[in-house]
C-alpha cells in the first residue's frame, strides 16, 4: 500500500487515542475509588496524574495537526483525524471529573446519603467510556448507538440520585447551630456535584460515541 | 480534416488553426440564457479509441455552467483524454475515434455540421508548459482573435490581460517578448490569450503543474475568478488543488472510466465509492 509512513502515522494516532482512554477510564475508577473508600492516597494520585493526561493531550492535539499539515488526508482518513481531535477533548474533560471526584473524595463526607449508590452510576459511566471507545477503536456502527440509549439510562439514575437527596434535605431536621448546618451544606453540595460529574462524564461518552459514528458513516445524527 | 496538424505548435494552442470565418454552429447553440442547473456540456457514453485501445469508456457527465469542474485520476486514467474530447482536440490525433454524444449547449459538437475551429473559439484551451509565442506581449494576446478573425482592439487586448490578473504587471511592457516573463506570467499570457475571443467554456490540462506554488496560487486565484465569466474545466494531478478550487469533480481511474462525479466536497469527505476513497486517501495509485 503506498504512502507507507502516513497509513503508519494514521494507525499511531489510533493506537495513541486507545492508549489515552485507558489511562482516563483507570483515573476514572480510582477517583470512585476514592469517593467509595474516602482514601485520600488514591484521591490525591487521581489529582496529580491530571496534569500526565493533558500532556497527553497536547501530544494527540498535536499528532492530528501534524497529519492535517503534512499529509493532507482526506475522506475516511479525514473524518478519522477530526474525529480523533475531537474525542481526545472528551477524553481530557473526563479525566478532568475524575479529578473532581479525587477532590471531593478528599473535602469530607461522602457516605451522607447511603440511599444513593454512586458506585453503581459510576460502573455505568466506566462502562459507557468503555463501549464508546470500542466503537472508536473497531469502527463499530452498533455501539455507538448503544452508548447513546445508555446515556438516557444514566440520566434516569442520575435525576433519581439527586431526587433522593433532596427529599432527604427536606425531611431532615436534626441539624443544630449555624456551623452544623453549613457543614451540612457543604457536604449536601458536594453530593450533588458529584452526581451531576458523574452525569457529564455520561455525556462526554455520548460525544465520543457521535464522533466515532461520523468518522465510520459521515453521520452526524449523534452529534448533539 | 483543416486541422494543421503538422505545426509543432497545434496540439499546444488552441485557436491555432488559420482557417477564419468559420461555421459556428456549436457555438451559436450555446447554453446562455438556459437555467443554471443545465449542463453548458454533457457527455453522454462517450468512448475514444487510440487504434484498439480504449482510451475512455462511457464516460457521461454533465458540466454546469460558470463553475470549476476538475477532473482527476491517476496517470493513463483518460482525463486528458476527455478534456480532448470536449473542444475535439483529439481530432488531431489521427488514430483516435470518439463514439458517443458530447453535448454543448445541447448541439453534439461532433456533428457533421460543427466547424472544430469556431467550436474553439467557444472553448480555449490552456496547457500544462506555458507556450507563449515568440512574439511581443500584445500581439500574443491579439493572436488568439486575428486567427478567429476578430477584431483586435487595445480595449480588448487589455480586457484579456486584466482578466488573467497579468496587466498590473505587463501594461508597461506590452511591445516586449512575451518569452521574457517568469513561467507564471507566462502561463496567465497563455490564460490571457485563450480568454482574449471571449470563449465560454476554458478547458486547463495541468496548468499550475510547472510553476511553483506562488505562481500556482496566482492561478489558483485566478481561475476561481474566471469561474464568474466562464465554464472553467481543469484536469490536475494535484488532487488538494482540485479541493481548493473546484465546484464538481469528476474521478477517472484505470481504464477510463468515470468512477464517480459529484460536488468537491462530497468527493473529498464521503465519497460513494471504495475505489474512489482508496486513491484520493493514495492507498493505490
Amino acid at each position: 500500500m503506498p504512502r507507507n509512513e502516513y497509513q503508519s502515522q494514521l494507525a499511531d494516532l489510533r493506537a495513541d487515542v486507545v492508549d489515552m482512554s485507558e489511562t482516563v477510564a483507570e483515573r476514572l475508577e480510582m477517583g470512585l475509588e476514592a469517593l467509595e473508600t474516602g482514601d485520600e492516597a488514591v484521591a490525591e494520585a487521581v489529582i496529580e496524574g491530571d496534569a500526565e493526561i493533558n500532556q497527553m493531550y497536547l501530544d494527540l492535539e498535536k499528532q492530528c495537526t501534524d497529519l492535517i499539515a503534512l499529509q493532507q488526508p482526506v475522506a475516511g482518513d479525514l473524518r478519522f483525524i477530526a474525529a480523533s481531535f475531537k474525542i481526545i477533548t472528551d477524553l481530557e474533560r473526563i479525566a478532568d471529573l475524575a479529578t473532581n471526584l479525587g477532590e471531593y473524595a478528599k473535602a469530607g463526607e461522602t457516605s451522607l446519603f447511603p440511599e444513593v449508590d454512586l458506585q453503581e452510576l459510576g460502573d455505568v459511566t466506566l462502562e459507557m467510556l468503555a463501549e464508546s471507545m470500542a466503537a472508536y477503536a473497531d469502527e463499530d456502527r452498533e455501539q455507538c448507538y448503544a452508548v447513546d440509549e445508555r446515556d438516557d439510562d444514566l440520566d434516569y439514575l442520575c435525576e433519581v440520585a439527586s431526587d433522593t437527596v433532596v427529599r432527604e434535605l427536606i425531611e431532615h431536621d436534626q441539624l443544630d447551630g449555624d456551623e452544623e448546618i453549613e457543614a451540612y451544606m457543604e457536604d449536601v453540595s458536594r453530593f450533588l456535584l458529584t452526581i451531576r460529574d458523574i452525569e457529564r462524564i455520561g455525556d462526554h461518552s455520548v460525544n465520543i460515541a457521535a464522533r466515532a459514528l461520523y468518522m465510520i458513516e459521515n453521520n452526524d445524527e449523534l452529534i448533539y | 480534416m483543416s486541422e494543421p496538424d503538422t505545426d509543432p505548435e497545434a496540439t499546444d494552442e488552441a485557436v491555432s488553426s488559420p482557417t477564419p470565418g468559420s461555421d459556428l454552429a456549436a457555438a451559436t447553440g450555446s447554453a446562455s440564457g438556459s437555467l443554471i442547473e443545465e449542463p453548458i456540456i454533457e457527455s453522454k457514453d462517450i468512448d475514444v479509441f487510440y487504434g484498439d485501445e480504449q482510451a475512455l469508456r462511457e464516460v457521461s457527465m454533465p458540466i454546469p455552467e460558470k463553475q470549476v469542474t476538475a477532473l482527476i485520476g491517476p496517470s493513463g486514467c483518460g482525463k486528458s483524454t476527455f478534456l480532448r474530447c470536449i473542444n475535439r482536440m483529439n481530432d488531431l490525433i489521427s488514430a483516435a475515434r470518439v463514439d458517443g454524444d458530447l453535448l454543448f449547449g445541447g448541439k453534439n459538437v461532433y456533428d457533421d455540421d460543427v466547424d472544430p475551429v469556431a467550436l474553439r473559439r467557444k472553448i480555449g484551451m490552456v496547457f500544462q508548459q506555458p507556450n507563449p509565442f515568440p512574439k511581443s506581449i500584445y500581439d500574443n494576446v491579439a493572436y488568439g482573435l486575428r486567427v478567429q478573425d476578430q477584431e483586435v482592439t487595445d480595449e480588448i487586448v487589455e480586457e484579456a490581460l486584466r482578466g488573467a490578473a497579468l496587466w498590473d504587471e505587463v501594461k508597461d511592457q506590452l511591445d516586449e517578448s512575451g518569452l521574457e516573463l517568469s513561467g507564471g506570467q507566462q502561463q496567465r499570457l497563455c490564460i490571457a490569450r485563450a480568454i482574449a475571443p471571449d470563449p465560454e467554456v476554458v478547458l486547463m490540462d495541468e496548468p499550475a503543474s510547472a510553476l511553483d506554488p506562488v505562481a500556482t496560487s496566482k492561478i489558483e486565484d485566478l481561475i476561481s475568478d474566471l469561474a464568474e465569466d466562464y465554464t472553467v474545466v481543469i484536469v490536475t494531478h494535484n488532487m488538494q488543488q482540485a479541493a481548493r478550487i473546484s465546484d464538481k469533480t469528476g474521478v477517472f481511474l484505470t481504464g477510463g472510466e468515470l468512477v464517480e462525479f459529484d460536488d468537491t466536497q462530497k468527493i473529498f469527505e464521503n465519497p460513494e465509492h471504495q475505489r474512489v476513497e482508496d486513491y484520493i486517501t493514495g492507498k493505490f495509485g
